[in-house]
């Protein structure tokens, strides 16, 4: 069975691009806009991983992982965050909210699918 | 008022009065100028006005256009990663049915040293083993297109790699449209308050970007791996509780 993957990023060149890197790699991939989506998203199926931006619309990329966390089904699922803000501040702050991996765009797709091959492999 | 009683003090009231007379005469060109700058001040301001409305109003038609421009760019970006998928599905298909051929090939090989043998026993044949022992195996060509086929995957993924660029630029741009908002915002008042507005007013325009906001006006396009590797280091040195000196230092 395939390994789900959640993206969550206001871009869609972003989350086709994360696709492309990691459907070849036999994920399925479920692409989402902003942080809402991602919550009404995640229980609706068996998410395995959630690859997610941090400025994004409605609901950003920290709130999604503070809400993820402090969820009792969901708060083992790995979380790698994929973003252009490259301070300190802001990776302190990501990894301090529960995530499991900072990636700065922009990214290798390489790199993308060695973090998630960490975790789900 | 001071009465008046005799007629020293007349000359000396009509002597004060010969003053003001004097100093009204100096002060009348002075008034006339300040009346003839201010009717020609006055058609200025309203032009400036005008001018403000004007740049207010054309400032969402910028707006809109940044936008048009993020969405084109979007678009297009979005086609071509759909065509470098498209093209990374068949390389993978081809290098797939590459390395089905190289299995067969082996197999191949196998059946034709039984062959070998078998023709051996019949002189004729001894010219035409050779030949076709000199013609350049399959198994040969294969390993050299695999190294190609490689090649091209990763010219591609470098393709899909560059195309991130769209992602920074929209953010930049999307940072271009906050400041314009920002500014459109303060010329509208200034239209509205022309007249007790300070024009020191202009310079409260808003350029922080709030936390809340969907891009990251600093977002860089870079290949370079520096800010990936010093975010690694953090990451990996959260647990061993790193010292802020330490972290300031690698992101200085």
């Amino acid at each position: 069975m395939k390994k789900v993957i959640l993206v969550a990023d206001d871009s869609p060149s972003i989350r086709k691009f994360v696709s492309f890197a990691l459907a070849m790699k036999g994920f399925e991939i479920i692409s989402v806009s902003d942080g809402m989506e991602a919550l009404e998203k995640l229980p609706t199926k068996k998410v395995n991983l959630v690859i997610t931006d941090l400025n994004m619309p409605n609901l950003d990329g920290f709130e999604l992982i503070k809400a993820i966390r402090n969820n009792e089904e969901m708060k083992n699922i790995p979380i790698i965050i994929l973003s252009s803000l490259a301070g300190s501040d802001e990776i302190q702050k990501g990894m301090e909210f529960g995530a499991n991996s900072y990636l700065i765009k922009p990214f290798d797709p390489k790199r993308v699918v060695y973090e998630v091959s960490k975790y789900l492999n | 008022m001071k009465k008046v009683n005799n007629m020293s003090d007349l000359f000396e009231r009509l002597n004060d009065l010969k003053v003001v007379f004097f100093y009204g005469q100096k002060f009348i060109p002075i008034i006339q100028s300040i009346i003839d700058f201010m009717s020609e001040t006055v058609p200025l301001l309203e032009d400036i006005n005008t001018s403000i409305s004007d740049s207010t109003n054309k400032i969402p038609k910028a707006k809109d256009q940044i936008d048009n421009v993020t969405n084109a760019t979007e678009l297009a970006t979005t086609e071509i990663l759909d065509t470098v998928d498209l093209i990374s599905a068949e390389i993978e298909k081809i290098e797939n049915e590459l390395k089905t051929i190289q299995t067969k090939e082996e197999e191949r090989k196998m059946v034709w040293e039984q062959i070998r043998v078998v023709l051996n026993q019949n002189s004729n044949s001894a010219g035409l083993i050779e030949r076709y022992e000199t013609i350049e195996s399959i198994s040969i060509i294969i390993p050299r297109l695999l190294i190609v086929f490689s090649k091209t995957k990763n010219d591609v993924n470098n393709i899909a790699l560059s195309l991130q660029v769209q992602d920074i630029t929209s953010q930049q741009l999307a940072s271009v449209n906050h400041l314009i908002e920002s500014v459109r915002q303060r010329l509208a008042s200034l239209v509205m308050h022309l007249d007790e507005s300070d024009i020191k007013d202009i310079e409260s325009i808003q350029t922080i970007i709030p936390d809340t906001a969907a891009f990251n006006p600093d977002a860089i396009y870079t290949k370079s791996r520096e800010k990936q590797e010093a975010a690694d280091i953090l990451v990996n040195n959260r647990l061993n509780k790193t010292s802020q000196d330490e972290i300031d230092k690698l992101f200085s």
